[in-house]
């Protein structure tokens, strides 16, 4: 359990990265997209050179009324400018918008992939302990919330076994004799541990525990198959 | 006497040639807020449309004017016509 551990963890970091390099894209999309409109739509001189251009090119337009036509006109297209400038603002804040939601649901995508790659995970391993905390006092380990009431013994036992298991440690029998009974480990033979942990396994239903929980591994010792970050001791 | 009154009338009328005066007309504008005027002055070097440009453009803008063109150059024979169209700018500059 804990190399599926390991790679729930990658496959958020990569998860994480490519969430921020959808969100630069996103982002980078807008900045272009807004310096296209505020670069290229015409400006508010636009309309004024070419009312100067029409003074200019037709030499008898020089009564004072049509001036005064020609200089509303003028006027007129600067207003025209200026409802441009509206329009580009409303268009700015609506890709703004855009932007927010397609930040959200790229967000949502990439936490439904890594949600379902957890849902094969937990399926592919039948039980998946999310929480186990131990109360001595109660003498009850708390398995993802189910409650089981164990002897003095396995609570010690799994106690030491969460202990050794935060530290990333593996305990054989001997080891875990001596840490519960105080004695030193030269002293302590591997039967009197490896008594212990079956008695563990026996509290909480042997082969199934044996798998999910308390494992064994060959020639090193005995922990706890679940990843250190959920144990909690009380 | 005649002798001498037959130079000098024609010194007067060279004299009078060399100070006829010279008028343009020209268009002219000025920024934010667009304003366009068309405006008559009186032209004090050669009586071309280069030099009425060069004179002009200074002239007007001491007062933020720019000028655009000048159409033509006149003497007081065509003034009467374009008092009207040049109104506040005849003969301001």
């Amino acid at each position: 359990m804990p190399a599926n551990s390991i790679s729930a963890i990658e496959a958020r970091r990569t998860g994480t990265r490519f969430v921020l390099f959808c969100i630069g894209a996103i982002i980078a999309i807008l900045l272009v997209a807004t310096a296209f409109l505020l670069f290229t739509l015409p400006d508010a001189n636009a309309f004024n050179a070419r009312v100067e251009q029409v003074f200019v090119e037709n030499a008898d337009l020089t009564g004072q009324a049509e001036l005064r036509l020609l200089e509303i006109l003028a006027q007129s297209g600067t207003a025209f400018a200026d409802t441009l400038a509206g329009y580009r603002m409303v268009i700015t804040v609506l890709l703004v918008f855009a932007t927010a939601m397609l930040v959200a649901a790229v967000a949502a995508l990439v936490m439904l992939v890594l949600l379902n790659r957890r849902m094969a995970q937990i399926e592919h391993s039948g039980i998946q302990v999310n929480s186990l905390i131990l109360s001595r006092e109660e003498k009850t380990v708390y398995l993802n919330n189910m409650a089981f009431k164990l002897t003095e013994a396995a609570i010690e036992t799994l106690g030491v076994l969460a202990e050794a298991r935060m530290d990333d440690e593996m305990l054989n029998g001997a080891e875990i004799e001596a840490m519960i009974s105080g004695r030193n480990s030269a002293d302590c033979d591997e039967a009197s541990g490896a008594t212990r942990i079956k008695r563990l396994r026996d509290a909480l239903g042997n082969q199934l525990m044996t798998e999910l929980l308390v494992k064994n591994i060959a020639r090193k010792g005995y922990v706890l198959a679940i990843d250190k970050s959920v144990i909690k001791i009380v | 006497m005649k002798h001498v009154i037959a130079p000098l009338t024609a010194l007067f009328l060279l004299a009078g040639t060399a100070n006829a005066a010279c008028y343009a007309d020209y268009k002219a504008k000025r920024d934010a807020p667009l304003r366009l005027h068309y405006g008559v002055a009186e032209i004090e070097g050669d009586c071309t449309v280069a030099n009425a440009e060069s004179e002009l453009a200074d002239r007007i803008a001491s007062e933020g004017w720019e000028l655009l063109a000048v159409l033509s150059v006149f003497d007081e024979s065509g003034l009467e016509d374009r008092r009207e169209n040049a109104g506040e700018f005849y003969l301001r500059y």
